[in-house]
């Protein structure tokens, strides 16, 4: 449709209509003739050439073909005549803009979730968790095995029948040295999160929860999890980064889907979103978010111990999604924390201030 | 090739600073003497491969990795007894490494007395 331009769509609607006008006498089916032009308009032209076109043959055929009867023909027919072709054109046009608008906003979500696709595989491609906890664990190690290494070194000038002290402090110092570059890596990797990498606009977290759910849809049905979601209407935007929460969004549905992979009975993942509740706090305003699975649940007793750096239940868990997760959250001023889903599963809870309240 | 008298050099190429301190002060520990480089291309530029009995090296290094050291080092056919040191110690490169005559190959954080245990036996060859 965009192929055309606007003047030559309207010239369409003219020239078909035109066509139509010339043929309807000789072979005497104004009506298919006509039809034909206003779907011609219709399917070529969109809407205005369309309405165009069923106004210039409604006037064509009210003025060439009823006014004049060739046979003697009583007025009601002519009349019905009219009202049915025009019936059936105003029919064709009704249709054609519904499935026109069907297609508009199909093409606009997939629009929307090929932009989101790229984003996604942008924002990975530069600090996802996956990349940046290889990156960092490789990082990490290095000084550690040094350390590893300084630290025995020391202990062997220790053990020796005369001990070499002066060595031995060397080799502490190395030590001290290795331990300080690993901190320095793990801080860097905080600030990453911090506010100056972050894009701050306005972020509806309703619309990241669906995306997320479409974007794992195939992962979600494969491992048979049914999804529920109850999303309130009236949640307000919130000043973020959008790409970092897709991540922890991301990140706690992966974590809910590996959960309930092994798993018998019922696999849910429920995903609430709602304005919250209790303000204490004058108007700072706040969302509150919940994921609940059905999964292995939380390790017992260490419910808070998920999100510390390399804790991991998985066999190829790195052990920083719910770190970075965390990291994420509170740098947006919110929390994130887990509780147990009864009878089975676990609870990821967000809270995340507005700030900045979207007015519109 | 006659062996016998080569000094008992011990080289550690590591892009790693603190890694190169931490082998070269374990290696002083037990008595044994050692020379660090920077890179791969630094060590074949500084002429030492000869004098080297013993080669512990790094795989991922900018430039030139620890794999292509062993290779160059063995089509200038100047075997040197060569044991890697790495953080991603995959089947493959481990493989690889092996079989293009390698002693040892190690994941980090290592076992200082297997590192010591090969090096030793390297020496002795």
């Amino acid at each position: 449709m965009k192929v055309l331009s606007k003047l030559q769509r309207y010239g369409l609607a003219i020239i078909s209509c035109g066509v139509a006008l010339a043929l309807a006498g000789p072979i005497d089916a104004p009506s298919s003739c006509f039809l034909l032009a206003v779907t011609v308009s219709g399917l070529f032209g969109g809407l205005g050439p369309n309405l165009l076109s069923v106004a210039l043959s409604a006037l064509a055929f009210a003025y060439f073909f009823l006014g004049r009867p060739s046979p003697p023909a009583r007025e009601s027919t002519s009349l019905l005549r009219f009202a049915a072709f025009l019936a059936a054109i105003l029919l064709v046009t009704v249709l054609m803009e519904i499935k026109r608008r069907a297609e508009e906003s199909r093409s606009r979500s997939e629009e929307a979730l090929r932009q989101a696709h790229a984003e996604l595989a942008h924002a990975n491609r530069v600090t996802t968790m996956g990349e940046l906890t290889a990156s960092l664990a490789h990082e990490v190690n290095q000084p550690i095995a040094a350390a590893v290494t300084d630290a025995n070194t020391c202990l062997r000038w220790l053990a020796r029948d005369h001990p070499d002290v002066e060595e031995a402090r060397e080799a502490a110092m190395r030590m001290a040295k290795d331990a300080t570059r690993a901190a320095e890596i793990i801080s860097k990797v905080r600030q990453v999160f911090k506010k100056g990498a972050q894009q701050r606009e306005l972020v509806d977290v309703n619309e990241i929860i669906r995306e997320m759910i479409v974007l794992l849809r195939k992962e979600l049905s494969s491992q048979s999890i049914a999804v529920r979601t109850e999303l309130a209407a009236d949640l307000p935007k919130l000043m973020g980064d959008r790409v970092q929460l897709q991540q922890v969004l991301m990140n706690l549905m992966v974590n809910s889907i590996d959960a309930m992979k092994n798993v018998e009975g019922k696999r849910e993942l429920a995903i609430k979103s709602q304005r919250a509740q209790d303000e204490d706090e004058d108007e700072d305003e706040q969302l509150t978010m919940s994921l609940s699975d059905t999964g292995v649940g939380l390790p017992p007793q260490q419910a808070d111990h998920i999100f510390n750096a390399f804790f991991t239940t998985k066999t190829d868990g790195t052990g920083m999604g719910l770190r970075i997760s965390r990291s994420i959250v509170e740098s947006h001023g919110g929390r994130l924390w887990a509780t147990d889903n009864h009878p089975r599963g676990a609870i990821f809870h967000l809270t995340i201030p507005t700030k900045i309240e979207a007015h519109e | 090739m006659a062996t016998q008298e080569k000094t008992k050099l011990v080289a550690v190429v590591d892009d790693d600073e603190l890694m190169r301190s931490a082998l070269q002060g374990m290696l002083k520990s037990v008595g044994l003497p050692s020379q660090a480089f920077a890179s791969a291309e630094e060590f074949l530029n500084s002429g030492q491969q000869r004098q080297t009995a013993c080669l512990i090296a790094d795989i991922r290094m900018p430039g030139m990795s620890g794999l292509e050291l062993q290779a160059q080092l063995n089509a200038e056919h100047c075997r040197i007894p060569t044991i890697f040191i790495t953080a991603h110690g995959d089947t493959k490169m481990r493989m690889q490494a092996l079989r293009a005559g390698a002693v040892e190959f190690l994941a980090k954080p290592f076992d200082d007395e297997a590192l010591l245990g090969s090096v030793r036996a390297a020496l002795e060859n």
